[in-house]
């Protein structure tokens, strides 16, 4: 199929929805006085589920004039407790009230015996965890009565029992679950500088027909390796693999997260709109550098940290990886 | 190791590891852990793979790192004032103490901070016997009973949308009728009790302005919320007793009569009943009355 034609076709039935933004509360007020020219808003779903206040009645104003898509942090689909149908029911009552465009999660496991670390950690690419993460899926994906969204996560870790690269799991969980992908490309950069593989590589690799959606975000060098913090603009290797995506899979919803440090709401917004000037620049030989302190090689291995210029390196043992997602209370 | 851990036993060891306290290589040690998968830190190579600049400790102390700094983090946001009161490495201190008496097993980070409170208390500095006079102690507890209270009522149930009951619709009701009311009051409105006006020192800490000093003083407070912002207000102790015989759904010649009676026999003029309906119903703490037909 040319780009053209699957840029066209909604993937899994999901719309085009254009450049979207994370919801994120300290940009309520603006949002409902300004309404801004977005084209569509991704709120953590964990956020509104119980919500009986504000959050609640700001998402369901912004859900009137804006398309959503759910996104969340909780579903554990890699865990080996079981699912959580409790959970899934107001995630089903959440989406019958704001009706998402689709629903979202990540492809890890959050916690085991019943504790919840609230990170997203990862799963062991193996047979067993394909399988196990496969039925879970079509279990979720029949309760809630339509295809799961799963995004590739960051990660810091390897197993030593993996037997796979993220990316032929990914692709093997979409085609025996009919699931979607939401493609990271900034995760997919964080992992390939932490375990050093080719992230040009990776995304020439998943199915680009299943993906529905992409992510931006910006993260934090720590010198010999990368966290995805989701506080500050997408870096120039991060854009050249947005170049990428955007050429194997024809176009898709792009959506920017920005969730620590955050700006004013306009910058966050400004930043998404980066995106559509980079497919403007997409030549008929996609992902060449624009990035003059890297080298080609440096980008294609992933090894970018070490390139960096020192002043970009960031030491403290502090930093915390998303998601880390709390609405404070408003007092008079 | 000669096979690889199945799922269950890797994500339980990982837990062990990453949650431990005193650090990965702690963890790694643990009993949880080596109940999982037997390996010393020094071989921990054979589960979690070091990478070219990393070993696998350092890996997987991102993981260890993240996950208290984002739960203190979380804290940090949900208790302002008692993480300015304490300083940063107390506050922490507390949390990692909550943590490991209470992990956090709910889908939500709004729930995170629901019995931090309680392990304040619980792991408080004991009184010496007889000594019930409030101390810095009792003041932190009650700062944080607070200021998680501000949590829940900014966003649990709430009555934004609908309309209130006004004074005017209460002085329509016939006098004959008027004592045997029962008045609904709003599922935001919650009356607490405290030992010290800890409400103005949350109020300092969130807007930057100098603290009182923690001089115990009986408070008496309504918390409410009205157009999304959580409100409070200082009552005194009649007011309280009132307000909470109305809540339970007392009709007000038996909320009027108990108030009295917990007064030690103290009756209010009718001046000033009018003045506090007249308050509470501006405040928008009453949603509806019932008269006596009305109720079955």
């Amino acid at each position: 199929m040319e780009r053209a034609d699957l840029a066209k076709q909604s993937k899994l039935g999901m719309p085009h929805l254009g450049m979207g933004v994370g919801l994120r509360s300290v940009h309520y007020s603006h949002i409902l006085n300004e309404s801004p020219a977005v084209d569509w808003f991704e709120i953590i779903s964990e956020n509104y589920m119980d919500s009986q206040g504000r959050p609640r009645y700001v998402l369901e104003q912004i859900a009137e004039r804006y398309p959503i898509v759910m996104h969340g942090v909780s579903l554990s689909i890699g865990s080996s407790d079981e699912l959580d149908f409790d959970y899934l029911q107001k995630l089903k009552a959440l989406a019958n009230t704001v009706h998402p465009h689709w629903i979202s999660d990540h492809l890890c496991w959050t916690g085991i015996a019943g504790i919840n670390s609230h990170d997203l950690l990862p799963v062991p690419l193996t047979e067993e965890t394909l399988k196990h993460v496969v039925k879970r899926i079509s279990i979720v994906q029949d309760f809630l009565e339509r295809p799961l969204v799963l995004e590739n996560p960051s990660s810091y870790v390897t197993f030593a029992c993996s037997t796979m690269p993220e990316w032929e799991f990914l692709s093997r969980m979409a085609e025996e679950t009919g699931c979607g992908l939401l493609l990271d490309v900034n995760n997919v950069y964080v992992s390939s500088v932490n375990h050093n593989f080719d992230p040009r590589e990776y995304i020439s690799k998943v199915p680009h027909d299943r993906i529905v959606q992409i992510h931006l975000a910006g993260h934090t060098n720590m010198g010999t390796y990368c966290i995805d913090t989701h506080d500050g603009p997408v870096i120039d290797p991060v854009w050249d693999l947005y170049r990428l995506a955007h050429h194997f899979t024809g176009g898709t919803s792009t959506l920017l997260e920005w969730d620590a440090k955050i700006p004013e709401f306009p910058i966050v917004h400004a930043e998404v709109l980066k995106a559509r000037e980079q497919i403007e620049r997409i030549s008929p030989q996609p992902c060449a550098s624009t990035s003059d302190q890297h080298t080609q090689s440096e980008q294609t291995t992933g090894t970018i940290a070490h390139s960096l210029p020192p002043e970009s390196v960031t030491s403290s043992a502090t930093l915390i990886p998303q998601p880390a997602v709390f609405v404070s209370a408003e007092v008079e | 190791m000669n096979n690889s851990p199945h799922l269950d036993v890797l994500q339980r060891w990982m837990m062990s590891v990453i949650r431990h306290p005193e650090g990965i290589e702690a963890g790694i040690n643990s009993p949880e852990a080596q109940q999982e998968i037997s390996v010393p830190p020094e071989q921990v190579g054979q589960v979690i793979l070091p990478s070219v600049d990393c070993t696998s400790v350092q890996r997987l102390t991102v993981y260890g790192n993240a996950y208290f700094a984002r739960l203190i983090e979380c804290l940090e946001g949900e208790f302002p004032a008692v993480r300015f009161l304490v300083g940063k490495d107390a506050f922490a201190g507390f949390v990692l103490t909550y943590l490991k008496e209470t992990p956090p097993s709910s889908y939500t980070l709004a729930d995170l901070g629901r019995r931090f409170p309680d392990s304040l208390n619980a792991n408080r500095p004991p009184k010496e016997e007889g000594d019930t006079t409030p101390d810095w102690a009792d003041f932190l507890i009650e700062v944080a009973r607070l200021e998680r209270l501000y949590s829940e009522v900014f966003d649990g149930p709430g009555d934004e949308g609908t309309a209130k009951l006004s004074a005017e619709a209460l002085l329509a009701i016939p006098q004959e009728q008027l004592l045997n009311i029962r008045i609904e009051v709003t599922p935001s409105l919650k009356l607490v009790h405290l030992q010290f006006p800890v409400h103005e020192t949350i109020t300092a800490v969130r807007k930057g302005k100098p603290l009182p000093s923690p001089i115990p003083q009986e408070t008496f407070l309504a918390v409410h919320r009205r157009e999304f912002v959580v409100r409070r207000t200082v009552i005194d102790k009649p007011q309280f007793i009132l307000l909470q015989q109305l809540q339970q759904g007392t009709s007000l010649i038996d909320a009027l009569s108990a108030t009295i009676e917990e007064m030690g026999g103290e009756s209010f003029s009718p001046t000033m009943l009018q003045t506090w309906f007249r308050n509470w119903t501006a405040y928008g703490y009453f949603t509806n009355v019932h008269l006596p037909e009305s109720r079955a």
